[in-house]
């Protein structure tokens, strides 16, 4: 749920990249930090391990700039995909606004993105959200690899709400912008 | 689309606030102070020379204090309603307002950790009043147009990109 300071003249939202271990949900994010106007972003927060695997999220805060008088920012985390972290994924997604479901689109990891994306849901629907009030956009990622499941064949499997589908590869930030335009544009119009 | 209602902060909820906490900023001897959402957004802060990085500190103490919660869950502990970070020249205090709001206190090893819980508690019990308190009727709303600018503005924003 957004925070709105009419007092201080803010509006916060808040975006989580959802999806399963090693899908570029850091990625994403890092490419972001990386490219946008250094001047709308914040400083990159990430808690991970030795390895560099998420821990518990990334955070990059972006200012989108005053609209009609509000200071309009977007915070963006992600979550650790392994499926162990749970407790951590639950915690991440209290208040979100919109969601960004990273699925991985090798063959290979079909398994682990169906879990993703039902975890994603019993997580929500546990904390009380329902996914048809947020923001919601697929994003499907590694789309440079080969052996990657079609787009349609993807839909079909992961985008059961007919949400917003997108192609990407975070690596060289292909598709990376597409995607949070979406979401940031879904999330403004569902919370008015 | 559906509407979701969300933390809403109007004028007088503010200045109450802020007057609040340079009270207890002043009482406590605390260096800075800020309230945050249990998600992790900045509300306000008091502070006269120490400015930590706000965002960040806000995303990295919400998310503590909800993984502490969740510690007292496994431990079958109700709740573990305050956070306690001590340094060697800092000391962060982080407890809870209201389901929704969070209070951050940081100061200094010369003064007493007992005095800052003992007013902090007392400002917390204002503080809900402020948070808790009926809702006005006649409250501020979003701009009509504002979904509209906020469009174009985030296509500006990721232009070329």
């Amino acid at each position: 749920m957004p925070l709105i300071n009419f007092a201080a003249r803010e509006i916060n939202y808040k975006i989580v990249y959802y999806g399963c271990g090693l899908c570029g949900k850091t990625t994403n994010i890092q490419y972001i930090h990386r490219t946008i106007n250094p001047e709308a972003r914040g400083k990159l927060v990430s808690i991970a391990t030795e390895e560099e695997r998420t821990l518990y999220f990334d955070f990059l805060p972006l200012t989108l700039g005053t609209v009609k008088g509000m200071q309009t920012r977007f915070h963006l985390y992600t979550v650790p995909g392994q499926s162990y972290y749970n407790a951590s994924r639950k915690l991440v997604l209290q208040g979100v606004d919109g969601v960004i479901f990273v699925a991985d689109s090798q063959i290979t990891r079909l398994d682990e993105n169906v879990e993703s994306y039902l975890n994603l849901w019993d997580n929500l629907l546990a904390q009380g959200d329902d996914l048809t009030k947020l923001g919601f956009v697929i994003q499907m990622n590694k789309r440079d690899l080969t052996d990657v499941f079609s787009v349609e064949d993807l839909n079909e499997l992961l985008n059961h709400t007919h949400s917003p589908v997108t192609e990407s590869s975070a690596v060289t930030g292909e598709g990376v912008f597409d995607t949070l335009k979406i979401v940031c544009k879904q999330v403004i119009a569902k919370t008015g | 689309m559906a509407k979701r209602k969300g933390l809403v902060i109007n004028d007088r909820q503010l200045d109450r606030c802020d007057d609040l906490l340079a009270k207890l900023k002043e009482v406590s001897g605390s260096s800075f102070l800020a309230l945050i959402s249990t998600s992790g957004q900045p509300i306000t802060t008091a502070s006269d020379e120490y400015h930590p990085e706000t965002l960040s500190l806000a995303s990295l103490a919400a998310s503590s204090f909800a993984a502490t919660q969740q510690l007292a869950k496994i431990l079958d502990e109700n709740e573990f309603t305050l956070l306690f970070h001590e340094g060697k020249g800092l000391n962060l205090h982080v407890s809870q307002v209201t389901d929704q709001v969070l209070l951050i206190v940081t100061f200094g090893r010369q003064t007493q950790v007992g005095k800052v819980r003992l007013y902090t508690q007392r400002a917390i019990e204002v503080l809900r009043q402020i948070f808790e308190g009926p809702e006005d009727d006649d409250g501020p709303e979003m701009d009509s147009d504002f979904e509209l600018d906020a469009g174009l503005a985030i296509d500006d924003l990721f232009k070329d990109l």
